[in-house]
């Protein structure tokens, strides 16, 4: 047994650091859909300016972390609000309308980046001092995924703070629950949706800015990660941040530890996940009651 | 009964974008299309001028370029007419470019082609045009019975094959195989295990990483890593090559398992992105910048006062593409006839080029040398060093 954690320990760790990652993008695309009835094509897209914004600032001092982080904020900020406002006109048209549109802005926008940033994947390199492994019991690791574990995990315990304990948290949860008993209290649920997109694109952002070492910015990359972040949704149930961690946690171990373990199988167990999850619990594995 | 219903929309949704990431187009580039009967002869230059292999696309145009600009514009005395088209990067947007070219432009040969792909799905169309195609890239390992289809690369397989019976003499213990899942990376452990077994290697695993939508190596190195191996051999290009060599380093193999690998995990751009992590590293090549012939250094002189770079196999084979030409032409009376000059192709018995002299094989691509170049440092930048020479192949 202590042989088979030694082996595998390293392959553990990392799907903590893969799964947080997938959980900052996650917990948007979730809250959006389960608030705003909203489907969101262009949240992978976000990911993606994050990590070319990374690419573009950080030049391996904290400083340009830090410019890039700021950056990365203003562009999640610009990119949901604008999102936002280009799907309230098709509220109550059904989700092929909103799918449409946003896949649209996703594919212009992934054009538009081709042309700045050119076909390459353009690996970012962290800050200079973190860009150097470490030994985890024995095993060589990057520095930089396990300071990365500390800060994501921060932010999913603040995320899941702010949702699930405090009185803003309190009124999300209810607009989720029941957007039109929220409205005749006399709350302008408009702009707690505007809210709840802007935050959740400003997470994908910040996702993709401290992800761009581990996951880096490159044509299809908005694809790939839209597809996770749909997967673990599908899996943890839709607008709950609990869910949405957990789910993300879940699908960071099965693409980590699970691969490791079958390799032979790594292009199913993604959506063999998935496929056992909707058969056996449709619903989610951690959904907000609404059924 | 929502959530359940919109949990199935998500499922069907993150399927469907899936499948809608895989068709990205590619648009039909610039090229004029007069159709005057007399005139230059005009040469379809097919690459990618968009989409991932957009540098392989553009190393390739300056290559040609370059051998242009030595020779006055002319192949085999005669003024012609270069027409680009876009290759874009998957098999639909290749066709419809290769379509373009020989059925509008009225092209009277083709060179190019980057994706293996492409070239399965274009043969059929110069096979019965009977317009030659000398590629400068694409040679899938199936491709053995064409009669207007040149290549002056190699065969897929090859560096793998180059590599294998060097890594069995000189690796002391079990070798492990990680690469890329499409044809590519199979046609190369495949040419490698050619010549590895025989020469008495031992293998400890072989494993394919889902492509493209593997970008953490990590679980894939640790097993190749707690296998106990002494080498590991590879096969990834492009984007996945610098991933896959920065946690080659990162999760700690590198001192600790030698890695070969085809020469292109550090050909031309990547070779920069993978920084330190890249020294070390021993690949099969058929060409390397710092060959020591006097064509070689011409050829790079130039290249590099061109593009301030220097010159990929992906340039070097699209020079000799227009080399081949040149001779061709000539041999054909300069005229623009598709016949005689693919008849002229085939009677040529020895390229001089910047690899190296080399011939035509009996299924129409080079018999050549094969190089083992290691990354090293040299004057502060990393490049790939020539180390050994791995043997002729292409001779069977």
């Amino acid at each position: 047994m202590t042989g088979w954690l030694d082996a595998h320990l390293v392959s553990m760790v990392d799907g903590v650091a893969y799964g947080l990652l997938l959980f900052t993008l996650a917990v948007g695309l979730s809250l959006v859909f389960g608030m705003m009835d909203v489907l969101n094509l262009a949240h992978g897209t976000l990911y993606l300016a994050g990590a070319y914004t990374a690419y573009a600032l950080s030049d391996g001092s904290w400083l340009g972390l830090l410019l890039a982080l700021v950056v990365g904020l203003v562009v999640g900020l610009l990119g949901g609000g604008l999102l936002a406002a280009a799907v309230a006109p098709l509220q109550g048209r059904g989700h092929l309308d909103q799918a449409a549109l946003t896949l649209g802005i996703a594919l212009i926008a992934a054009e538009v980046m081709v042309m700045i940033f050119g076909a390459q994947v353009l690996p970012t390199a962290p800050p200079s001092a973190l860009a150097r492994s470490v030994s985890v019991l024995g095993h060589s690791y990057p520095l930089y995924r396990l300071v990365f574990i500390a800060v994501a995990g921060l932010i999913a315990v603040l995320v899941y703070l702010a949702f699930e304990r405090s009185s803003v948290g309190a009124l999300v949860r209810a607009t989720v629950a029941d957007r039109d008993m929220v409205r005749a209290t006399g709350v302008d649920t408009r702009k707690v949706l505007f809210g709840v997109f802007a935050f959740g694109a400003v997470l994908a952002t910040v996702g993709g800015v401290l992800g761009a070492p581990i996951i880096a910015p490159g044509p299809g990359v908005d694809d790939r990660v839209l597809v996770l972040s749909l997967v673990v949704v599908v899996i943890g149930g839709l607008g709950s941040v609990r869910g949405a961690l957990l789910g993300a946690l879940l699908i960071g171990q099965v693409q980590t530890l699970g691969v490791a373990l079958m390799p032979a199988f790594a292009p199913f167990l993604l959506f063999g996940a998935m496929l056992l999850v909707l058969v056996l619990r449709p619903q989610g594995l951690f959904a907000l009651g609404r059924a | 009964m929502t959530t359940r219903r919109t949990s199935y929309l998500l499922a069907l949704a993150a399927s469907g974008a899936l499948v809608l990431s895989g068709c990205g187009g590619g648009t039909l580039g610039g090229g004029s299309d007069d159709a005057a009967a007399e005139g230059p002869i005009k040469i379809g230059l097919l690459v990618p001028q968009s989409g991932v292999y957009k540098s392989l696309g553009d190393d390739m145009k300056a290559g040609f370029e370059v051998y242009l600009e030595q020779h006055d514009d002319k192949l085999g005395g005669a003024e012609v007419e270069v027409i680009l088209a876009d290759e874009g990067e998957t098999a639909d947007s290749g066709k419809a470019a290769a379509e373009k070219l020989v059925k509008q432009d009225q092209v009277t040969v083709v060179t190019g082609v980057v994706s293996s792909a492409v070239m399965n799905g274009v043969v059929d169309l110069f096979e019965t045009s009977k317009i030659p195609l000398v590629g400068s890239n694409a040679s899938p390992t199936t491709l053995t019975d064409a009669t207007y289809i040149w290549r002056t690369s190699y065969v897929n397989d090859e560096p793998g094959e180059a590599l294998g019976k060097y890594v069995a003499e000189n690796v002391d213990g079990g070798v492990y195989f990680l690469a890329a899942d499409y044809q590519a990376g199979k046609d190369e452990v495949e040419g490698f295990k050619k010549s590895f077994g025989p020469a008495g290697g031992e293998t400890v695993d072989e494993v394919y990483t889902p492509f493209p939508d593997t970008s953490n190596f990590q679980p894939f190195l640790a097993n190749a890593k707690s296998s106990g191996a002494e080498a590991l051999f590879s096969f990834y290009a492009g984007g996945a090559a610098v991933e896959f060599v920065k946690q080659y380093d990162q999760f700690g193999l590198k001192g600790d398992v030698d890695h070969y690998s085809a020469g292109f995990l550090t050909e031309g751009g990547v070779l920069d992105a993978q920084g330190e992590a890249a020294e070390g590293t021993f690949t099969a090549m058929n060409y390397n910048y710092d060959l020591d012939n006097e064509l070689n250094k011409a050829f790079v002189e130039d290249y590099e006062a061109k593009t301030g770079m220097k010159p990929t196999t992906y340039a070097m084979a699209s020079y000799d593409a227009a080399k081949v030409l040149d001779m061709a032409i000539e041999a054909a009376g300069g005229k623009a006839d598709p016949e005689a000059i693919n008849t002229a192709i085939g009677e040529i018995t020895e390229v001089e080029s910047p690899r190296g002299t080399w011939t035509w094989s009996n299924i129409g691509t080079p018999v050549q040398m094969w190089y083992l170049r290691e990354v090293q440092e040299v004057d502060g930048t990393l490049r790939n060093v020539v180390v050994d020479e791995l043997g002729e192949l292409g001779s069977d």
